[in-house]
């Protein structure tokens, strides 16, 4: 057992870092602010890959491994969680399905402009009625000879402002079979696909996202992903995938709120010495390297099993449930140690506070990877 | 003619202080991560654009301990073909003269249809400048420093550089030395799907002293007539100063006076217009 990163997996952070401490920092407080999507950073992520790191190489992609995926997204949300999500959700729930279950005729249309990020991915499963409960989605896509009429609202979708495919999950009422619903592949420029209001949010305010509508959106066969009925068995391999995402992303949220942390700590003064020097703000830090270290590892090991080919569900969906947490109450301590300072937008941590809660929410939340971290271990023989 | 560039770079470490070890006078580079030398890397820029314009094949060449592969990695990832890692424990300890002198060993015998290598200017963590220069004169070759811009024609490259505020335009028959300036060539990301590939590749090429046909006498801290007699840091001045007008001016001011020293102190070169 190794616990040193390879060399590829430092250099990997400190080209992220870099990219991101220079690009994206400058304008991450304007981006949260007015709530902006920054086309101009994305024009320039575009040819680095980032849009292709889980797109397969035939199809123009990085095809990076797991680690590398993990930090890329660690590294990116440590500066932005918003622009860390958009790429996270890209990858792992807009491009991976269709790497994983689409056909090759499939994959030649959609994955290589899916890499090169020309367009942007999401995935549609929650509704006003069906959120954890998968089997409540009520949006319908009815067969037709040569294709599905897809209707339906769905909300809450990361990067749904912005998306240039969707993924879109939905029953299928007259097929034989379907009870898993169905996913099937949306592209912006179908008559009757359109992009509602922008949610105003917490957190991750630079990512729009947003309600989307189909109305008797005409997709053809070729556009179904997997079979009909497949969408369920989709849906939680995307998840699996997502969950590790969302966990880089709370643990680059923990460190940049830590970072930010230690840096003030031992700036500020109060009586007569840096607020480092009290031994209530080392039990704080040393509370929060604890928890990220630890978060690291479970995200890291999940990873390493998902690059090995074998079951990774149960390991990312602890990684996901306890990196999300941590990040909660890391920037929780991010405030409350930088003291009114921290309560302030003139810094960073007042940003990390809001953007870490709904990393407890989305790609499911807590309670639901609890049900899924169950089900692996009550499945285990014993 | 396709030409053969070789880019000289060293690993330096990424922080701007670091601590010492009073006894050795060497900087403890084991208390942090590395970092390709920002300087090395405009001069890897230049290299690569010099290689999309005319056709060229890059080697690049570091002398350091076995991480030191990192930033070969890195250099493979943004556009360069292979690299050379000179490491071994004796070469530890060299001045700047003997890593001259062991670096033209390995152009001499890896690479002896070199047009053009190129270095930094400087480094971050020593700021001696003196590598590039002395390289020239071991190779007994012609050697430009700080340059800022270059372009090739056949068997020569035209230069620019600025001097004492002249702008010299010089013309220099090859093969040769430049050091590359920080002003002009801001390096490229590499990207991700390079990085990985980059680190796929079978492109690097590892040599002890032994395999540069080199006694521990000629190199290292052995070799080194350099002696470090005391360091010690600078005491720091503070002073006041107010810069008055307009934000975009005062800010545009700040540059123009601190520039170079905010970026040695930040450890990365502030881009122009950035």
């Amino acid at each position: 057992m190794d616990f040193n990163p390879c060399m590829k997996h430092k250099v990997v952070r400190q080209a992220v870092r870099d990219f991101a401490e220079t690009e994206i920092a400058p304008v991450v407080y304007d981006l949260d602010r007015e709530a902006r999507f920054p086309w101009d950073i994305i024009e320039k992520m575009r040819p680095l890959n980032f849009f292709g790191l889980q797109v397969p190489k035939a199809y123009g992609g990085a095809e990076v491994d797991g680690i590398s995926y993990a930090i890329t997204i660690e590294e990116l949300s440590r500066v932005s969680a918003a622009i860390g999500l958009c790429i996270s959700v890209h990858n792992s729930v807009g491009a991976y399905p269709i790497s994983a279950f689409g056909t090759a005729a499939q994959r030649e249309k959609f994955l290589p402009a899916l890499g090169r990020g020309e367009r942007i991915g999401a995935f549609c499963l929650t509704e006003a009625n069906a959120g954890s409960d998968a089997g409540g989605v009520e949006t319908q896509a009815v067969r037709e000879e040569d294709g599905f009429i897809i209707n339906g609202t769905k909300i809450f979708v990361t990067n749904g402002g912005v998306c240039g495919l969707s993924l879109v999950f939905a029953v299928t009422p007259q097929e034989q079979g379907a009870r898993g619903g169905s996913v099937f592949m949306v592209e912006k420029e179908t008559p009757g696909f359109s992009v509602g209001e922008i949610e105003d949010l917490c957190g991750m305010r630079a990512n729009p996202v947003s309600s989307l509508f189909f109305e008797n959106c005409r997709v053809p066969l070729e556009n179904l992903l997997g079979r009909v009925g497949d969408g369920m068995k989709i849906g939680l391999a995307a998840l699996d995938t997502g969950r590790i995402g969302i966990a880089a992303q709370a643990l680059g949220i923990a460190q940049g709120a830590f970072d930010a942390s230690v840096k003030y700590a031992k700036e500020r003064h109060q009586f007569k010495k840096p607020i480092a020097a009290f031994q209530t703000i080392q039990n704080y830090l040393a509370d929060m390297a604890t928890e990220i270290d630890a978060g690291r590892l479970l995200l890291y090991r999940a990873c390493a099993f998902k690059d090995e080919g074998r079951p990774f569900g149960t390991e990312a969906a602890k990684a996901k449930l306890f990196c999300s947490r941590l990040a909660s109450r890391v920037t929780n301590l991010a405030v409350q140690i930088h003291g009114g300072y921290g309560y302030s937008k003139e810094y960073d941590v007042e940003r990390y506070f809001r953007d870490a809660k709904v990393t407890e929410i989305y790609e499911g939340t807590s309670e639901v990877q609890r049900v899924v971290i169950a089900r692996g271990v009550l499945s285990q023989p014993r | 003619m396709r030409y053969h560039f070789v880019v000289c770079m060293k690993q330096v470490p990424m922080v701007s202080e670091l601590p010492w070890d009073s006894r050795s006078g060497r900087l403890r580079r084991d208390l942090a991560d590395g970092m390709m030398n920002p300087a090395c890397k405009h001069a890897l820029e230049a290299a690569i654009q010099l290689k999309d314009r005319h056709g060229a094949r890059i080697t690049v060449l570091t002398m350091g301990p076995v991480m030191a592969e990192e930033i070969l990695r890195e250099a493979l990832a943004m556009g360069a073909d292979s690299g050379i890692l000179l490491t071994d424990p004796k070469m530890a300890g060299a001045d700047t003269m003997v890593t001259s002198f062991t670096l033209a060993r390995a152009i001499t015998r890896e690479c002896p249809d070199f047009d053009l290598v190129l270095c930094g200017c400087h480094t971050s963590d020593s700021e001696t400048a003196q590598v590039g220069p002395q390289l020239a004169e071991e190779l007994n070759v012609a050697g430009v420093a700080y340059v800022e811009k270059l372009d090739l024609q056949h068997h020569t490259v035209r230069l620019e550089r600025e001097a004492d505020d002249f702008l010299e335009t010089i013309e220099m028959d090859l093969p040769g030395v430049v050091t590359i300036a920080t002003q002009r060539y801001t390096p490229r990301y590499a990207s991700l799907g390079g990085l990985q590939e980059a680190f796929d590749r079978d492109s690097i090429t590892v040599i002890d002293a032994q395999g540069l046909g080199l006694t521990p006498e000629q190199i290292g801290r052995n070799a080194s007539p350099t002696r470090i007699l005391d360091v010690y840091s600078p005491a720091a001045q503070k002073e006041n100063i107010v810069m008055r007008g307009s934000a975009k001016k005062v800010v545009e001011d700040l540059l123009d006076q601190f520039g170079d020293q905010i970026a040695a102190a930040i450890g990365k070169d502030l881009k122009p217009n950035g």
